[in-house]
C-alpha cells in the first residue's frame, strides 16, 4: 500500500543573499520570474493537508526573500500543517519575526556556518555571522521552537566544542550538527570539505560528552558523515515514501538533488494535484519500493532500513542511479569512496591557514 | 538551506531524573495538539508527531502549566481507580522526563 507523505519541503525561492559552498540547491537554479505565485502555494498547502502531510518545511534559497511569506504561513496553518522555517536570518527584523509568529510560525531553524566570524563569513561568501548572533537572542524571546543548524566539514569540525558552546549560550531547544552531504555545490567543493577520519572520531567524542551534559536543556541531533559510515543513510526515509519536495517553479521532486539523475521528468503542481503527483508521477515511482534494487541490496536484510541508500549519490559517484549507494561497505563500487578518503588523508591534516576564497566554488544568486 | 538529511530521526533516552512533585509540566514551545480523531489525538512538534491514546493522552492533556505533577497523579489515580500511587507517579515521571529530553515537555 502506498504510504502517506509525512512532510512537504517547499523551496519557495532559490534567491539567497548567502553563497554557501555546500548549498543543497541544484546547480541549475530557478530564477525569480519562474517562482510560483502566492495563490498556487496556498492551494498546494491545502492539497498537502488533505493528503495527510503533517509538516511543512519552508526553505529556499532564503525563504525570507519572498515578501508574501506571512500569507504563505497563514495558508499553511489554515490547511492544518505544522510550519517550520529554515532560514539564514538575513532579512529578518524584530517586526517581521513578530508578524511571522503571529501568522502561525511554530518552529524556526537558524543556520550558522561556524563559531568564528571570519571562517563563517568565508563559507557563506558574505558577512552574516554578527547578524545571526543578534537574531538568535531575539528569536529566543518568542514562544516558538528554536533550532540552530550547523553544517560541519573539514574547515570547522575542529571548532565543534566552540560551536556547541556558542549554541549553549544562545539557548535553542535543539542543535542540529549535520555533516555535509556531497551533491551539487558541496560535491564541487568536496576536496576542501571532506573531513579526516581523525576529525570525525574526535567530533563524535565531543558530541557524546555534550549530549550527556546538556540532556534535557538542549537536544542535539547529528547527521553522520556517510562517507565514513559502514552502511548508507536512509536517504529521505526512502524514495517517494515519506517526503515530497517542491522547487520554486512548482516542480515536484522526491529529493533535493533528484534533478541530477538522467531521464527524470518532474511533474508540476501548476498542471497536477499533489495527490496525483504522489501516486502517479513517474519521478516518484522510479525508485519506490524494492523492484529496482540490484544485489547486494535485493537480498540484504538492511534494505527495509536504508532502502539502498541515496540514488543521487549512486549516480554522481558511479554513473548509475540504480547502483547500491557506494558509501555502503558492501557495494561493489565502494572503492570510489575509499579513494576519495585516501586522497584526504594523503593531503594531510586541515591546513592551519584558511583556504583562499578563490579556491571555493560559491553558489551564486539566481536573480 | 544546508545539504543535510535528518528527518524523523529517533531520539535517545537516557537515565531518568524525575520531575519534582510541585513542578508544573507544560508543552514546550512549538509543540501543540492537532485535532482529535476519535480516541486518538496527535501531538505535533518540530520534525515529528506522536499519536496518543489512553494513558499517554490522559497525562499530556493535563500538562497545561497549571497543574502540578502531584495533581496530575491524583487525577489519574481517581480516573483509573487504582491504589498504587507510587507506581503511577513513577510512570508519569518517566514518561514526562523522556519527553523533556526530546524537548516536547518543559517543567
Amino acid at each position: 500500500m502506498l504510504p502517506t507523505p509525512l512532510a512537504l519541503i517547499a523551496e519557495i525561492t532559490h534567491r539567497c543573499p548567502l553563497h554557501c559552498v555546500y548549498c543543497s540547491n541544484p546547480l541549475e537554479m530557478q530564477k525569480a520570474a519562474s517562482e510560483l505565485p502566492t495563490e498556487d502555494w496556498v492551494r498546494v498547502f491545502r492539497e498537502a493537508g488533505k493528503l495527510g502531510v503533517l509538516h511543512l518545511h519552508l526553505t529556499g534559497g532564503e525563504p525570507l526573500a519572498r515578501t508574501d511569506l506571512t500569507e504563505l504561513i497563514v495558508g499553511a496553518r489554515t490547511a492544518g500543517l505544522y510550519v517550520n522555517l529554515i532560514t539564514s536570518g538575513i532579512g529578518l527584523s524584530e517586526q517581521r519575526l513578530a508578524a511571522l509568529v503571529q501568522a502561525g510560525l511554530e518552529h524556526l531553524q537558524l543556520s550558522f556556518q561556524d563559531s568564528r566570524e571570519a571562517e563563517a563569513n568565508e563559507i557563506a561568501g558574505t558577512r552574516s555571522h554578527p547578524h545571526k548572533l543578534q537574531l538568535a537572542r531575539l528569536i529566543r524571546q518568542f514562544k516558538i521552537a528554536f533550532t540552530i543548524n550547523v553544517v560541519v566539514h573539514r574547515q570547522n569540525l575542529d571548532h565543534l566544542a566552540d560551536i556547541i558552546a556558542m549554541a549553549e549560550e544562545l539557548g535553542p531547544d535543539r542543535l542540529e550538527i549535520a555533516n555535509v552531504q556531497y551533491y551539487g555545490w558541496a560535491l564541487s567543493n568536496r576536496n576542501l570539505l571532506l573531513p579526516t577520519q581523525q576529525q570525525v572520531e574526535q567530533s563524535q567524542r565531543t558530541l557524546a560528552a555534550a549530549e550527556e551534559r546538556l540532556r534535557g536543556r538542549m537536544r542535539i541531533d547529528y547527521v553522520a558523515p556517510d562517507y565514513y559510515a559502514r552502511y548508507p543513510k536512509a536517504c529521505m526515509g526512502g524514495w517517494g515514501r515519506r517526503l515530497l519536495l517542491l522547487d520554486p517553479a512548482g516542480q515536484a521532486l522526491p529529493c533535493h538533488a533528484a534533478g541530477v539523475i538522467p531521464g527524470m521528468k518532474f511533474d508540476n503542481v501548476r498542471q497536477h494535484s499533489l495527490d496525483w503527483i504522489w501516486r502517479e508521477s513517474a519521478a516518484f515511482q522510479r525508485f519506490r519500493g524494492e523492484d529496482w534494487m540490484p544485489e547486494p541490496c535485493r537480498s540484504c536484510d538492511r534494505r527495509t532500513e536504508d532502502f539502498g541508500g541515496c540514488r543521487c549519490q549512486a549516480f554522481l559517484l558511479t554513473g548509475d542511479a540504480a547502483a547500491t549507494d557506494p558509501v555502503c561497505t558492501l557495494a561493489p563500487t565502494h572503492r570510489v569512496v575509499e579513494q576519495a578518503l585516501a586522497q584526504i588523508s594523503s593531503d594531510g591534516l586541515p591546513s592551519p591557514v584558511l583556504p583562499s576564497a578563490e579556491r571555493w566554488v560559491y553558489r551564486p544568486n539566481p536573480g | 538551506m544546508a545539504a543535510s538529511g535528518s528527518f524523523y530521526s529517533g531520539g535517545r533516552l537516557g537515565v531518568m531524573p524525575v520531575p519534582e512533585k510541585n513542578s508544573k509540566p507544560r508543552l514546550a514551545p512549538g509543540c501543540r495538539w492537532a485535532e482529535a480523531n476519535g480516541a486518538e489525538r496527535m501531538l505535533m512538534f518540530p520534525e515529528g508527531a506522536l499519536r496518543l491514546q489512553g494513558t499517554g493522552r490522559d497525562i499530556l492533556e493535563r500538562c497545561d502549566g497549571q497543574r502540578t505533577l502531584q495533581q496530575i497523579v491524583e487525577e489519574l489515580q481517581a480516573q483509573y481507580k487504582t491504589g498504587d500511587v507510587g507506581r503511577i507517579e513513577q510512570e508519569v515521571s518517566n514518561f514526562l522526563e523522556s519527553l523533556r529530553q526530546k524537548r516536547i515537555v518543559d517543567f
